[in-house]
């Protein structure tokens, strides 16, 4: 008869314990695909201190505290001394003096960067990946002697010497540039016509031989290295880099950091008499797009791509501003912004929602108020590399995602083209990310200028800012000019562990 | 004629060397009875050199001396073994020799061999101190079970001799962090300090080296004999903080301190987390 111990006795399916090796076995998550992702990509980018990073980047980041000018200021800043910060702003004064009683060694910088190296190094991956993609879907290609499917011809960057200088772009190479992925994908399927059956050789055949037209499996199958092939050498529209000739910190802003080494955490914001928040915590390189974007007195900005906040809120917290435009894509990253401006500017409905603060919701690709802004920031989506080595959820190189995560290169230029438009001519805007990945910094803002040279006729100029960031040495590591070409980047260094920031600041031409 | 004289010769070659090796022989025997039944004597030489080295043994009488010697010599130890012991640790003279011979008895049971005890004895004189033989004993057959044997046992004590007065779990956090973590065989353990380590110290080195992308655990049915590129474990405990990050993760010393301090707060958030769940955080993730 059925017996209740048989019934609630549950057989046991480990005799002893999980032992076995697959069971054990740690299962491959996104993290660790994005892990393995950089390990590839910037290994053989940074060579050797990639290690550093990687162990920066994996291990808790550092905050910097940003005082709210809405609370009670003198309390917060007090506050903060005692428990050993120090100002952004008196370091950056004591840098100034250093440099001023030093050698004006800096101000002659080398005008021409000869030759950059870090294009040598993406020619070779590009080479390297596509081989090895190659080599996974037709193994034995070599060896049968078959010809490669496809013919990769390596352009020779020969003529990036003379970027300096002035070229009028003839257009010749636009074609190439212009074609996205997806149309490429769509359009350029070439039929082999040694495959395509002749009806009118009889269609029995047709019935016997049904080409294969998908592998079945691989039909989201794209290359690794179409991803590296945004990022080009070559320069057909005018290109200046020249110096940024002043920097000035603005006189109102407190930013408290902790010295170089120092890992201490702040302590949590709390409520203020006005009903605000005392300070912000932010990633500290967060704080430099927003600072070098310099805004003046009277100026209308944007903040192209917003969410969550932070460099919103400095720009705010400047008292420059005139008007603010927070533009994001998602109702719901846009919410949460919402939700930090209430908490932290004193009478929001009544001063500030509406009238000097703008909220819109739209793809920055979208917007057209063309020419109506002094200065933007763009501070667009990206891989994130802190982000996606941390947490499992939204995480870009989900499998899934592979086709969204190859074209964030195209998504990044075509924002940045997009906000050249918006702003005035003569106004100014800073690109920044915050990844460590040649691609999406350097190679989007070239793909940018082109795109906006070639089809708006838009010319922009460069801003050198490495004279500036030596002010900052003291608190962030910055990768050495000599390894980028349009911007500056904040490295992730143990001691020191921000970023990694790139900011690149380009000013349309008049 | 010739076939006579030739085998003539090889008989008195053969004779030749037979005498050869008898007298070899016994000139063995006999250096082996000079060396052995006459023990060297514990001379006052001795005793002054010693006490010039330990101060501490200037309170002992020459009866003493003697009857600590004589003890130990009884079971083995040599006088220079002796002296070294007693330089090492003098409370060892002040005893009686039951106390003495119990101590001796007590790590004899631990079974590593006459002259390997004698080894680890003559390093670590403070090892007479143990009295505790129900301790000792478990710990000794805890360390077997997962070393294997007790020569591993007796390695690993030579390397990390404060085991003893370590309690058995965190013996157990330990070797389970290198067996099933690190994926390290005996072998390699036992010829490092690394159970002298404590765990926290342990985990926070192994996960450096993890992070920086230096250790790569071996592939759970990866052959044990294959090398690694990993460094030693030895290489990895056995090194002050300073030759640990330059020498063996090459980066500077700094930045292994500020590791050292994110990653101790890093486990104490994650302790804390289960707990309060709903924090407030702000990612930047735009």
């Amino acid at each position: 008869m059925l017996k209740i111990r048989n019934i609630c006795m549950l057989q046991r399916r480990w005799k002893s314990g999980k032992r076995r090796w697959n069971v054990l076995q740690h299962k491959k998550n996104n993290c660790d695909r994005a892990l393995e992702s950089f390990d590839d990509f910037y290994g053989s980018v940074y060579g050797g201190r990639w290690k550093n990073m990687r162990a920066a980047l994996l291990t808790e980041h550092k905050y910097v505290a940003m005082v709210n000018n809405f609370g009670d200021t003198e309390q917060t800043c007090s506050m903060l001394e005692l428990d050993g910060a120090i100002n952004i702003k008196s370091l950056i004064q004591l840098a100034r003096e250093r440099e001023e009683t030093g050698t004006e060694h800096s101000l002659q910088r080398q005008q021409t960067r000869a030759h950059y190296e870090i294009d040598d190094k993406l020619g070779a991956l590009l080479r390297k990946q596509q081989e090895r993609e190659v080599a996974a879907i037709y193994p034995s290609a070599a060896e049968d002697g078959h010809v490669l499917p496809q013919q990769l011809n390596y352009e020779k960057n020969n003529n990036n010497n003379n970027e300096q200088e002035e070229q009028t772009g003839s257009g010749s190479k636009q074609a190439e540039f212009k074609q996205s992925l997806t149309r490429a994908l769509e359009h350029d399927v070439q039929l082999d016509s040694s495959r395509l059956v002749d009806p009118q050789f009889g269609t029995g055949s047709l019935y016997e031989y049904v080409p294969a037209s998908t592998i079945k499996g691989m039909e989201d199958w794209v290359a690794e290295s179409e991803h590296y092939k945004y990022y080009q050498t070559s320069t057909d529209f005018p290109l200046i880099i020249e110096p940024e000739a002043i920097f000035q910190y603005p006189e109102h802003l407190a930013i408290y950091t902790y010295e170089m080494g120092n890992c201490a955490e702040f302590k949590p914001p709390r409520q203020c008499l006005t009903g605000v928040l005392s300070h912000f915590l932010m990633d500290g390189a967060s704080v430099l797009p927003p600072l070098f974007l310099q805004v003046q007195p009277g100026e209308r900005v944007l903040d192209a791509c917003a969410a969550p906040g932070g460099k919103s809120l400095l720009m705010l917290q400047t008292l420059h501003l005139d008007q603010l435009v927070c533009n994001d894509v998602q109702e719901s990253r846009l919410n949460k912004l919402r939700r930090v401006m209430q908490e932290y500017l004193f009478d929001y409905k009544q001063r500030w929602a509406g009238k000097r603060l703008i909220f819109s919701q739209s793809d920055a690709r979208n917007l057209d108020e063309y020419g109506s802004y002094d200065k933007i920031l763009v501070d667009v989506p990206c891989t994130t590399d802190r982000h996606v080595l941390m947490h499992q959820d939204n995480n870009i190189f989900k499998p899934t995602r592979i086709k969204e995560r190859l074209r964030i290169p195209e998504l990044q230029a075509g924002i940045l083209a997009n906000c050249l438009r918006l702003l005035k001519p003569g106004g100014s805007l800073v690109y920044s990310t915050c990844s460590l990945s040649p691609v999406q910094n350097d190679g989007v803002v070239h793909m940018a200028l082109q795109k906006v040279f070639t089809e708006h006729g838009i010319t922009a100029r460069i801003r050198d800012l490495s004279q500036h960031t030596a002010l900052f040495s003291d608190i962030y590591r910055f990768e050495q000019p000599k390894g980028l070409k349009y911007g500056q980047m904040v490295l992730p260094y143990l001691p020191a562990n921000f970023g990694p920031m790139y900011f690149s600041k380009i000013t349309r031409n008049t | 004629m010739w076939r006579k004289i030739l085998f003539n010769a090889q008989n008195v070659l053969q004779q030749q060397q037979q005498t050869l090796q008898f007298k070899s022989q016994t000139v063995r025997q006999l250096a082996a009875k000079a060396a052995a039944p006459k023990p060297m004597q514990l001379e006052q030489l001795h005793i002054e050199e010693a006490i010039k080295l330990e101060p501490a043994l200037a309170i002992y009488t020459p009866d003493i001396w003697q009857r600590a010697h004589e003890t130990f010599q009884n079971h083995g130890l040599e006088t220079v073994s002796f002296l070294r012991i007693v330089t090492g640790n003098p409370a060892v003279l002040k005893r009686t020799p039951e106390r003495l011979i119990n101590s001796l008895e007590l790590w004899r049971a631990c079974q590593f061999g006459e002259h390997l005890l004698h080894l680890l004895l003559t390093k670590y004189p403070e090892l007479l101190d143990v009295s505790d033989a129900h301790q000792l004993l478990s710990l000794s057959a805890y360390l077997k079970s997962r070393l294997t044997n007790n020569k591993n046992v007796w390695k690993l004590l030579m390397n990390s001799p404060d085991l003893l007065a370590q309690p058995e779990h965190t013996i157990e956090q330990k070797l389970n962090y290198m067996f099933d973590i690190m994926r390290i065989e005996v072998p390699e353990i036992v010829k490092s300090a690394a159970l002298s380590l404590s765990f926290e110290e342990l985990r926070c080195r192994h996960t450096f080296l993890f992070r920086l992308g230096l250790f790569k655990p071996r592939a759970l049915k990866a052959d044990p004999n294959e090398p690694t590129t990993n460094n030693r474990l030895y290489q990895i405990t056995d090194t002050s903080e300073k030759s640990f990050a330059t020498k063996i993760c090459h980066v500077t010393l700094p930045e292994y301190e500020a590791f050292k301090e994110l990653f101790a707060r890093e486990l104490e958030r994650k302790t804390r987390k289960p707990k309060d769940e709903d924090e407030f955080s702000d990612e930047e993730d735009a």
